[in-house]
């Protein structure tokens, strides 16, 4: 009977491997986005190379953490815009595909298609700073933990809106308030003493700064560096269970 | 254990939003969808269709009262009904960096389907919507209506036991709408059960075995195209050109409807030759045709469908 067809209902990222496939070749035809995906970075990194050669090591993984938080940021602007443009959440989500595999997947998708980049800023990083092995899994950890937070807290945002043109300057806001102002391409110490507890608050300054307290290039007391780890390890975390939570409860509208 | 593929019982929708009054989007349906029906949902714009397809659908909390989808509560356990549905959205697109093949397979796959069931079900929905000549397109360089029949494969490929259209051949051809009732019949043929909504009242007669009416939020009537026809009052439907100057003399013969200078009377067969002998005394031009579900959803609603 077809009904029977139907079993398995709610499964956890149920689809999920389907859905980021179809996410990939999505964001795989916008050659044009893919190309300019890494341009800010780019012109921060040639004013650091102008003005202080000697910091762009630090630059550079500032870039790399900058990039994996952007890519997060993308979330907010495609999440919103095949829910509001395409109805995608409609066509989808009502349907076995489970919310956190279609807000996952979303995520994973775009991740896969513009870390190509990243990767290359990466290597010429490696090149300028020669890693230990513990600094290149550390880069890795605080790049993953950075993504993380931008996507969950991306994803979730994106639900607020019904007019994707009010989204762009948030998109912008988010994009300056916590990559390009606080101390990711720059430094921790150079930042302002009494901003600074805010900036290890921040996801992707943290990350900097815990780096650049590994390689050298700054330091960091005990206490900031606690609070940097267990700020970012715990604002990731929270974010990305409520991102699936708020995935869940959001595929029905009130 | 035979359950309907779709029941609602006094399902309520009541939108409210700060500083402003509440607005009653649904004030009461009760319906239901037997298994492997098609049955549409006729009304005008803001009557209440799309809100309680997207309640059916998961995607909208009730205010009140309960809708089943084959048995499954749909306001307190959605998840468990989901699995049973797929949705073609009203003013849904298809991603414009896919082609419809990817559109479909990729869809078909999200949904849990094996590679090769996928493929084949994709190949075989893109051909019936008459998609295969721009299977390998991106859906960007496509045609509104290509992109809605992409929408309709996507979603028929599917096969799931119970399919919400809203609007499905919005922007289509007369050639593609055939083509959608046409894969729609074959559906139903093959189990799965149908809720449409829609504004053309030739596609709701040609293509719902069952029709609901819904004006306000509240079904009106119910029943099957010919039983609403029938219940006009007669089965020819004379317009008279000029005749609402005269639509008294006309009241004898059945219900009159004047619109502008325009006259519709709705006569039985017997009485037409009387009424066409009026007609010529009264120098006015006669048109005889057959009593459409215009003239039904007229008489029920007392106004146009396409009237706002």
């Amino acid at each position: 009977m077809r009904t029977s067809a139907a079993e398995g209902a709610a499964v956890p990222f149920r689809g999920l491997a389907a859905f980021l496939w179809t996410e990939v070749l999505v964001q795989a035809h916008e050659n044009l986005a893919m190309a300019t995906s890494i341009v800010v970075q780019g012109v921060l990194l040639v004013f650091v190379w102008i003005l202080a050669p000697s910091l762009i090591g630090v630059a550079l993984v500032g870039a790399v953490l900058f990039s994996m938080f952007a890519m997060g940021q993308r979330v907010l602007n495609e999440a919103a815009y095949i829910r509001i443009d395409h109805k995608a959440n409609d066509l989808y989500l009502a349907g076995p595909l489970s919310p956190e595999a279609y807000f996952l997947g979303m995520s994973l998708g775009i991740l896969v298609v513009y870390l190509t980049p990243v990767v290359a800023v990466g290597v010429l990083a490696e090149v300028v700073i020669r890693f230990s092995l513990v600094e290149a899994a550390t880069l890795l950890l605080l790049a993953l933990a950075v993504w993380v937070f931008a996507a969950s807290i991306g994803y979730v945002f994106s639900t607020f809106f019904r007019d994707n043109r009010a989204i762009w300057a948030y998109s912008s806001l988010f994009f300056n308030v916590f990559g390009v102002l606080p101390p990711v391409f720059y430094p921790f110490d150079r930042f302002p003493a009494g901003l600074q507890p805010v900036a290890l608050l921040m996801p992707p300054s943290a990350a900097a700064a815990i780096l650049q307290n590994a390689i050298g290039a700054t330091s960091l007391s005990s206490g900031e560096l606690s609070l940097a780890v267990f700020g970012l390890a715990a604002e990731s975390t929270l974010l990305f269970l409520l991102a699936i939570l708020w995935a869940r409860r959001t595929v029905q509208e009130v | 254990m035979s359950v309907e593929a779709l029941r609602s019982e006094d399902l309520r929708k009541i939108y409210t939003q700060r500083g402003a009054p509440p607005v009653t989007a649904l004030a009461g349906v009760s319906l239901n969808v037997h298994r492997g029906e098609r049955v549409a949902l006729l009304g005008r714009n803001g009557a209440g269709k799309t809100t309680f397809l997207k309640i059916a659908s998961t995607l909208l909390r009730p205010t009140s009262g309960t809708i089943e989808v084959f048995g499954h509560d749909v306001g307190r356990a959605p998840e468990k009904a989901r699995p049973y549905i797929a949705v073609v959205p009203q003013e849904g697109k298809p991603f414009f960096h896919l082609t419809p093949r990817e559109q479909v397979y990729t869809y078909l796959r999200a949904r849990g389907l094996g590679r090769e069931v996928a493929r084949s079900r994709t190949e075989e929905s893109l051909e019936r919507m008459g998609l295969t000549e721009f299977a390998d397109r991106l859906a960007i360089t496509l045609s509104g209506g290509q992109r809605q029949r992409t929408m309709v494969a996507t979603v028929i490929a599917t096969e799931a036991p119970l399919l919400f259209l809203d609007e499905p051949s919005i922007g289509m051809d007369p050639f593609a709408r055939r083509d959608v009732w046409e894969s729609l019949r074959n559906l139903t043929r093959r189990g799965s059960t149908i809720l449409l909504t829609t504004h053309y009242l030739d596609e709701a007669e040609a293509l719902s075995d069952r029709l609901y009416i819904i004006e306000r939020g509240e079904v009106l009537v119910t029943g099957t195209s010919e039983d609403l026809k029938r219940s006009v009052g007669g089965t020819l439907k004379v317009s008279l050109a000029g005749g609402a100057r005269v639509v008294e003399s006309f009241r004898s013969f059945g219900s009159c409807v004047a619109d502008g200078e325009h006259l519709t009377v709705i006569v039985a067969p017997e009485r037409l030759g009387e009424l066409m002998e009026l007609a010529v005394r009264s120098h006015l031009t006669a048109t005889v045709g057959p009593v459409t579900l215009e003239e039904a959803f007229l008489r029920v609603v007392g106004r146009s469908i396409n009237e706002d």
